[in-house]
């Protein structure tokens, strides 16, 4: 395999930095990164976004999900450069303080938030699934957020939640859910 | 600022940058080889990186140059014929899983994509990067043996068509060298009367790494009878993922109610290499094993028995 070990950097401290374009969250963004940035550092400490958690970062916790061109990623497996021209959405692109996205509201009425560590992942796997099945059963949202671990709630109150959003977004008509 | 810990954390990250590090997203694989044939052992291919990351990040190995495959389309297209499909080696998990043409055709390979991580993992990771990565417990590895797909590797010389068990080597070994790239899988579209099973056992239903994993295609006559064809192939229970040879000179030219599943899962079960690892004991693997191989043959005589009653 094309790999080294991993050795001690020597006396070369010259890092190749590229610039890249993104849309997070309906706003365009130059940024300069080193190519082994990974897209949830770009978030968090580049763009001071950290409404995106890391949990194990191994795309296994599903606490750093954000949808990357319509579909949900972990953002801790995707290399900064690879999201070179993406349009990004993480948990701060869906409503705002005084006015929530309706998921946002049925996760607090339902209180299936605990922690809330796994929360803005959470409400994105619950926001993608929606737009692509909009009344989805009980076993298609256990599986569109199966990606997504929490440890509070013991996903009952999670799952009564997407339950009550669909409702309230079959409600105020579809157009919301965009 | 953050804590400490974040920061230390963040440290980390920078010495790792320290060193020079180039990226490249070439639109065409003909620049792709070029580059990968001016860089060599240097660069590390990347597809959809779920689990080279992982890799990377746990500091297996330095990269000194990506070669990032995503803007090169040709390598997204999964396009079908009389004959074959080919699927391109960046087509990811979700694409395997909605195939209207692999559903019909190739369904355990549909069922496998979709028994693959979580809908994270399924929307980056590609079947290029799940065969070239070549752990033994790879899921699209044994439904790809079982349906006789043969994988193009390109380079900046040459080209050629392996077929997939001549592939894999060993965990994480494979024929691939260091110049070649895996551009298409192509498998032939299977005979009419062709049915197929996947198992996949493991602890949990997602995010879940195969403990043991079987795929059997089998192929009918056209009186729809006597087995015509049959493989039978195993994930996570030998070096690489591999088919049951042995298998064929049991179950081939005869019917099914000639045959004795549990002799055919013992043979299974004596065929295989298991060891003991986090997922599972070598006890536990041989005898699921076999248990699983009798599931598949009776799920298939069942789907089987359905359409003669048709």
């Amino acid at each position: 395999m094309p790999w080294k070990r991993y050795r001690k950097p020597g006396g070369n401290h010259r890092m190749t930095k590229l610039k890249i374009e993104l849309m997070v969250n309906r706003k365009k963004r130059k940024i300069e990164i080193t190519p082994s940035t990974r897209l949830i550092d770009l978030l968090r400490d580049d763009l001071q976004l950290t409404g995106t958690k890391e949990g194990c970062g191994k795309g296994e916790c599903g606490a750093c999900t954000v949808i990357m061109n319509g579909e949900l990623v972990a953002s801790c497996l995707v290399l900064a450069p690879q999201a070179d021209g993406a349009v990004i959405t993480t948990i701060e692109g869906l409503g705002s303080s005084d006015h929530l996205d309706p998921i946002q509201e049925a996760f607090i009425e339902s209180g299936a938030v605990q922690c809330g560590f796994c929360t803005p992942g959470m409400i994105l796997a619950a926001r993608r699934l929606l737009e692509e099945n909009p009344h989805p059963d009980e076993e298609e949202i256990k599986r569109g957020i199966s990606g997504n671990l929490c440890r509070c709630t013991g996903y009952q109150k999670i799952i009564e939640a997407i339950k009550l959003s669909i409702a309230r977004l079959s409600k105020s008509d579809s157009g919301k859910a965009k | 600022m953050e804590a400490s810990f974040g920061d230390l954390k963040k440290g980390q990250k920078n010495c790792q940058r320290t060193v020079p590090c180039q990226y490249f997203a070439p639109q065409k694989i003909e620049e792709a080889l070029e580059i990968l044939s001016k860089y060599g052992k240097e660069i590390k291919i990347i597809a959809g990186g779920t689990d080279l990351l992982v890799q990377y990040y746990d500091r297996l190995y330095e990269v000194s140059a990506w070669l990032d495959l995503k803007n090169i389309e040709e390598l997204k297209e999964i396009k079908i014929d009389q004959n074959q499909i080919e699927i391109g080696a960046m087509s990811t998990h979700t694409q395997l899983e909605s195939s209207a043409d692999i559903k019909r055709y190739y369904p355990i390979l549909s069922q496998a994509a979709s028994d693959i991580g979580s809908p994270q993992i399924r929307n980056r990771g590609t079947i290029g990067g799940n065969i070239v990565n070549a752990s033994p417990a790879g899921d699209l590895l044994p439904a790809l043996i079982a349906y006789r797909a043969q994988f193009k590797l390109v380079s900046h010389k040459e080209e050629s068509i392996v077929s997939a068990e001549d592939f894999f080597l060993g965990p994480k070994k494979t024929i691939l060298k260091f110049e070649q790239l895996l551009s298409k899988i192509i498998i032939p579209i299977p005979e009419q009367n062709t049915y197929s099973s996947w198992i996949k056992i493991g602890k949990r239903k997602a995010l879940m790494v195969a403990t043991v994993s079987l795929a059997l295609v089998l192929s009918m006559a056209e009186d729809n009878k006597i087995i015509q064809e049959v493989k039978v192939c195993l994930g996570s229970v030998a070096s690489t993922p591999f088919e049951i040879m042995e298998i064929r000179e049991k179950m081939i030219g005869r019917q099914f109610k000639q045959l004795d599943f549990n002799e055919l899962g013992q043979l299974v079960e004596d065929r295989i290499s298991p060891i003991d690892d986090i997922r599972g004991t070598k006890g536990y693997r041989q005898e699921v094993t076999k248990n699983i191989m009798i599931n598949a043959l009776e799920k298939i005589q069942e789907t089987w028995g359905q359409s003669q009653n048709d």
